[in-house]
């Protein structure tokens, strides 16, 4: 839902249409994260329109335009798109919810999960979150056992952050710069995505000495237009984009 | 409060003068959790412009959506005079005070002397138990419990809480407490109850609880505010220009420590 640039959307609706078998896979935005912001409910259903697919949204906060036994919708997705904001937030309402639970099982059933910002970070064991104050560590949702960064380099005291968080024993993880997701089936990550040129994400992790920052391989969506289409890894059970 | 207030038109002004009143600050720096509705911008918006013409200095704290600006929660919270809560879903807010520790603040804020105050949701949240609608149907839930008893609100304009209020009661699912109207507060000092007020004719404010078997409502005595009618136009006039006095008299305050 990046402005004026529909490349990871393309991507996360390719992987839904292999999921679904579907020209018009099933897709969930949950708002959560932003208190369900009007404005960005709206940007969903401009970026996922119905030509695209069939889309729908979650609100925790107006009921009166919620959808009837959340548990079934959700299940019956191929693909759910959390938006960002708080991850603090998201993570409190979604488990008074009982949707860390659900998130889980449609996990399992192989829907696809993606999001980006906060709903990048939920997916896994710890992240680090910079709302209030300076960075703190946070348990997401523990999917993938890894740590995750966003934002990274463009947010200069998130990354110093995330570095020092490392160093106290945070678990090894990724960063992800903004424009490049990471693409995760089970609790493997199979390939990094881009839709800018340069984008970048990271494997962090702490060596005993020092924090070691390797750049991972990145594949530029924007490429594709020029004829040599990456071919989308076949979405299988447990996929996870991050972005 | 029960209902109405800065948050659903037409407003209540007497309540928000009220809640300045309480703070016994002259310019009393008030701040609004919009937590419950998810940091709605309509709600935002609402009580600035209720409060930014009475003599306070208003801000509010978001929870969901930050701009450039990274606060320090517990800073924030604790320099306030008044904290005000929005309304919402109970259950939401709960959950995610929970998550950012805010619960905890809100005590400590609550035992150094900061007003507390809030509107349906942000109402209930202060007593043992309130009801939630955020599963569709009203269903009891825990909530601070800074005050005993259980609270239920809208009781005259949302016609499914009080038989499901009546029904909690009856069978102890929550204890004991009071149903309130739109339109209509409760003041505790500490613990106690000191007095109930109404911003409009006929709103009241009731101790239910439950005697042989059945929920009984007992309607307290309601001390009546100004209503809306009563209060404009002369009142915004008056305070604009107390607030003018007063915004002159600070900045010739701040000339003088300047040249320090």
């Amino acid at each position: 839902m990046e402005r004026g640039n529909t490349l990871l959307d393309d991507y996360v609706l390719g992987l839904a249409r292999r999921r679904g078998s579907t020209e018009r896979p099933r897709v969930c935005f949950l708002p959560t994260a932003s208190g369900d912001a009007d404005h960005y409910i709206v940007r969903f259903y401009r970026a996922f329109s119905p030509e695209l697919c069939e889309p729908s949204h979650l609100s925790l906060f107006r009921r009166e335009c919620a959808v009837g036994d959340v548990r079934e919708h959700l299940l019956t997705r191929d693909l759910i798109y959390v938006g960002g904001g708080s991850v603090v937030s998201l993570l409190g309402a979604w488990r008074a919810h009982g949707l860390d639970l659900v998130l889980r099982e449609a996990w399992e059933r192989g829907v696809v999960l993606c999001g980006l910002s906060a709903g990048s970070l939920c997916w896994f064991a710890e992240a680090v979150t910079a709302f209030h104050g300076p960075p703190q560590p946070v348990a997401g949702l523990g999917l993938l056992p890894w740590s995750n960064c966003v934002h990274f380099g463009a947010e200069p005291a998130r990354c110093a952050g995330y570095r020092r968080l490392l160093t106290e024993g945070m678990r090894p993880g990724y960063a992800a710069e903004d424009g490049a997701a990471l693409h995760f089936e089970g609790e493997r990550l199979v390939r990094v995505v881009a839709s800018r040129p340069g984008a970048r994400a990271h494997r962090m992790r702490w060596t005993g000495k020092r924090v070691s920052r390797r750049p991972l391989a990145t594949t530029y969506l924007g490429e594709a237009e020029a004829g040599s289409a990456p071919d989308p890894p076949a979405a299988g059970r447990l996929s996870v984009v991050a972005a | 409060m029960g209902g109405g207030g800065f948050s659903a038109p037409p407003g209540d002004p007497a309540l928000d003068l009220y809640v300045l009143q309480v703070a016994r600050k002259p310019h009393p720096r008030i701040c609004l959790l919009p937590t419950a509705g998810g940091d709605a911008e309509d709600q935002i918006r609402r009580f600035y412009s209720a409060f930014r013409h009475l003599p306070c200095e208003p801000t509010h704290v978001s929870l969901f959506r930050l701009g450039s600006d990274r606060v320090d929660l517990r800073e924030v919270l604790l320099c306030q005079d008044v904290l005000y809560v929005g309304g919402g879903s109970l259950l939401n807010l709960l959950a995610v005070w929970r998550a950012h520790g805010a619960d905890r603040l809100l005590r400590e804020a609550w035992e150094e002397g900061i007003v507390l105050c809030g509107i349906s949701a942000g109402s209930m949240c202060w007593f043992e138990a309130g009801l939630t609608t955020s599963f569709g149907e009203p269903r009891p839930v825990r909530a601070l419990g800074f005050l005993r008893g259980s609270n239920s609100v809208h009781h005259d304009s949302e016609g499914e809480r009080r038989p499901c209020y009546h029904q909690a009661i009856r069978s102890e699912s929550v204890p004991p407490g009071y149903a309130v109207d739109d339109g209509a507060g409760l003041l505790f000092a500490g613990t106690e109850l000191v007095e109930a007020v109404s911003a409009r004719r006929g709103a009241g404010a009731y101790w239910v609880e439950e005697v042989d078997g059945e929920a009984l409502e007992t309607p307290l005595q309601m001390v009546a505010l100004p209503e809306r009618e009563e209060l404009e136009p002369p009142t915004p006039l008056s305070i604009a220009e107390l607030r003018e006095a007063r915004a002159a008299r600070l900045s010739r305050g701040d000339a003088r420590r300047g040249h320090r």
